[in-house]
């Protein structure tokens, strides 16, 4: 499988502020990669320095092969971008915003024809006689997608298309993303979990401006398998005796108290419930709820960047 | 009124042009209310009676972007 | 090449969306009638306010007079609007992001700049010759006179540094962040030139002299070869401004 974007020890300074350090990673063809990480992580540094916005201090960038430099548009060509909030030239109408469009980007005049058709339609706009400005947010998105998809990109950059929409407008763009997934290959950075476990097949998590995780979403959440059990009890003096007893097993990574409530993270939950009950049963111990909890990328989540 | 006739070829172009101006820049106030400062009143006040000048401010400075 | 032609014709569009067009068109049209007006009326109204009893002679205008108003009025005022109007050029993209998704689809920054200036200087021209052509054309009807002399590179002198301009609004509104410090950066650069014209030896190479004393040229007190250090000069400075524009471009962030 062939990488459509490689990122090599990029590191990136703000005055002070060392935004990005040494940051590596690579997007295989086709997958749709959730870029991950809280407000002011380095997303949006990533992306601009990968369409040759921003100036690197240090490190490569390829694009399908070719290397990004500051300042040229050359590699941008065969890239889609969609920004957060999007500006176009309000005074034009869709269609002629993406003929402009068009002929920067080298298409003929009849595939220009053809390809905005497509996708006014796939976006859901070509009914649209209004001018852009007169546009709501969830349409200029829409729109966004349009114009970004119209050279057929090999690689399609979203920096948060959803973190402005309402759940309607927010449904609509992660739809239409998922259906271009065939034909390219989609880089989206979000701070929305659900979005990720939605339409991803990968996702890297950002943290103080290096990877603090990546991988295919399976990958992902099998190597941070920890399933957890958490229990509650009604005899208060059990629970101390429950959390030395087990946190000596070898299958139990940990037990920790919460708000009154016992969690067992563990390997074998299997071997851990029949034992906990035994354990209970002959220290008269009585349970008052007793509940397995699957990994989630949320929990996955909090507990990388935090 | 002898003179007034030898400035006609002048007074006529120069009173079209204002017209245009004006009602280019009357239709505009009106019918985009977003102003960069002042209100509709304001600008229809101005555009209608400082001649010339006024459409040409409220163009190029009071004119709300889109 | 075809991106630069796509990037041109918006631009012409938006001139005439955001009323570029018609603004620049109407002030320069207004001059144009007003300089043989003025040229006329003049001695009527020196007669009106002379106090009675009083008669002077005054010699009757003639062409020459709508040509000094006209080298009188468009660099004072109508240079002045044309600065004002443009120094927005790039500011207003920048600003506002739009160029950024223009740049992704692989616009090179030399033609946004090349668009830009292209239609600025052809709406200069445009409205330069509107101008011209209806000062010239009242001036025929008046005084029956078709010849002035040295008109030609007159002209051509005033619209060269309307020229000037315009490429150092682009390069102070690629360097700065707003359209006031742009218009600054042309106001300080005319403010050197006008400084510069009090040095006898600068004064022939300076690009001031091109609308400073075009009127020399009608009355005949100078000849056009007076001017051809200024009108190199200026397409030095021109080109410089240009490429500095360039290289600044390149490295700023959008």
């Amino acid at each position: 499988m062939m990488n459509v974007l490689e990122i090599q020890h990029l590191s990136k300074q703000f005055g002070t502020h060392q935004v990005l350090r040494d940051l590596t990673f690579q997007v295989p063809e086709h997958s749709v990669y959730g870029f991950l990480g809280q407000n002011g992580a380095g997303k949006t540094t990533t992306m601009k320095i990968i369409l040759g916005l921003l100036k690197a201090d240090k490190g490569e960038v390829k694009v399908l092969g070719e290397t990004v430099r500051y300042g040229f548009a050359k590699t941008n060509r065969r890239v889609g971008y969609l920004p957060d909030v999007p500006e176009f030239y309000g005074y034009m109408k869709a269609e002629q915003y993406l003929r402009l469009c068009g002929e920067i980007t080298g298409l003929s005049a009849k595939e220009i024809c053809s390809r905005s058709e497509e996708l006014l339609s796939l976006v859901g706009l070509s009914e649209e006689k209004k001018k852009i400005r007169g546009y709501s947010r969830g349409m200029k998105q829409r729109l966004g997608i349009a114009q970004a998809l119209l050279n057929e990109p090999g690689l399609l950059i979203c920096d948060e298309p959803t973190s402005a929409l309402d759940p309607l407008g927010r449904k609509e763009i992660l739809d239409i993303l998922s259906k271009v997934r065939e034909k390219t290959t989609v880089l989206f950075s979000t701070h929305v979990l659900s979005d990720v476990e939605r339409i991803c097949d990968r996702a890297a998590v950002l943290k103080d401006g290096s990877l603090a995780l990546s991988g295919s979403l399976e990958e992902l959440k099998a190597q941070h398998r920890k399933d957890s059990l958490c229990l509650e009890t009604g005899t208060p003096g059990g629970q101390k005796l429950l959390e030395s007893e087990f946190q000596k097993k070898g299958y139990v990574f940990g037990v920790e108290k919460k708000n009154g409530v016992l969690i067992f993270h563990t390997s074998d939950m299997a071997r851990l419930e029949t034992e906990l009950m035994i354990c209970m049963t002959e220290h008269n111990i009585c349970p008052l709820k007793m509940e397995v909890q699957k990994p989630t990328l949320e929990n996955l989540f909090m507990e990388v960047i935090s | 009124m002898n003179e007034l006739m030898e400035y006609m070829p002048f007074l006529i172009p120069v009173i079209i042009l204002e017209l245009v101006l004006m009602v280019t820049a009357l239709v505009h106030v009106v019918r985009h209310p977003d102003y960069r400062f002042g209100n509709r009143i304001f600008w229809i006040l101005i555009v209608m009676f400082i001649q010339f000048l006024g459409p040409v401010v409220y163009f190029v400075f009071g004119r709300g972007d889109e | 090449m075809r991106a630069y032609w796509a990037f041109t014709k918006k631009e012409l569009l938006e001139s005439i969306c955001t009323y570029k067009l018609l603004i620049l068109g109407c002030i320069f049209l207004m001059f144009g009638f007003m300089n043989p007006f003025i040229a006329k009326i003049t001695p009527e109204l020196v007669k009106s306010f002379m106090p009675g009893g009083i008669s002077i002679d005054l010699p009757a205008p003639s062409a020459a007079d709508s040509w000094m108003q006209f080298f009188k009025n468009v660099p004072q005022m109508g240079l002045v609007v044309l600065a004002i109007l443009f120094s927005g050029m790039m500011a207003g993209e920048i600003q506002k992001g739009t160029l950024i998704l223009m740049v992704t689809k692989g616009l090179s920054r030399t033609a946004v700049l090349c668009s830009k200036f292209t239609v600025a200087v052809l709406l200069w021209t445009v409205s330069y010759a509107v101008c011209t052509g209806v000062t010239y054309g009242y001036t025929v009807y008046f005084w029956k006179t078709k010849d002035i002399d040295h008109l030609m590179p007159a002209l051509l002198g005033v619209w060269l540094f309307g020229v000037l301009l315009l490429a150092s609004d682009l390069l102070g509104s690629v360097i700065s962040k707003s359209s006031y410090s742009s218009l600054l950066f042309t106001g300080i650069m005319v403010a050197v030139m006008f400084l510069l014209n009090i040095v006898p030896r600068i004064r022939k190479f300076n690009p001031m002299r091109l609308v400073s004393e075009p009127y020399g040229l009608i009355t005949g007190a100078l000849k056009t070869s007076d001017f051809s250090r200024s009108f190199l000069m200026t397409g030095v400075l021109l080109l410089i401004l240009l490429v500095l524009s360039g290289i600044a471009f390149q490295k700023k962030q959008l």
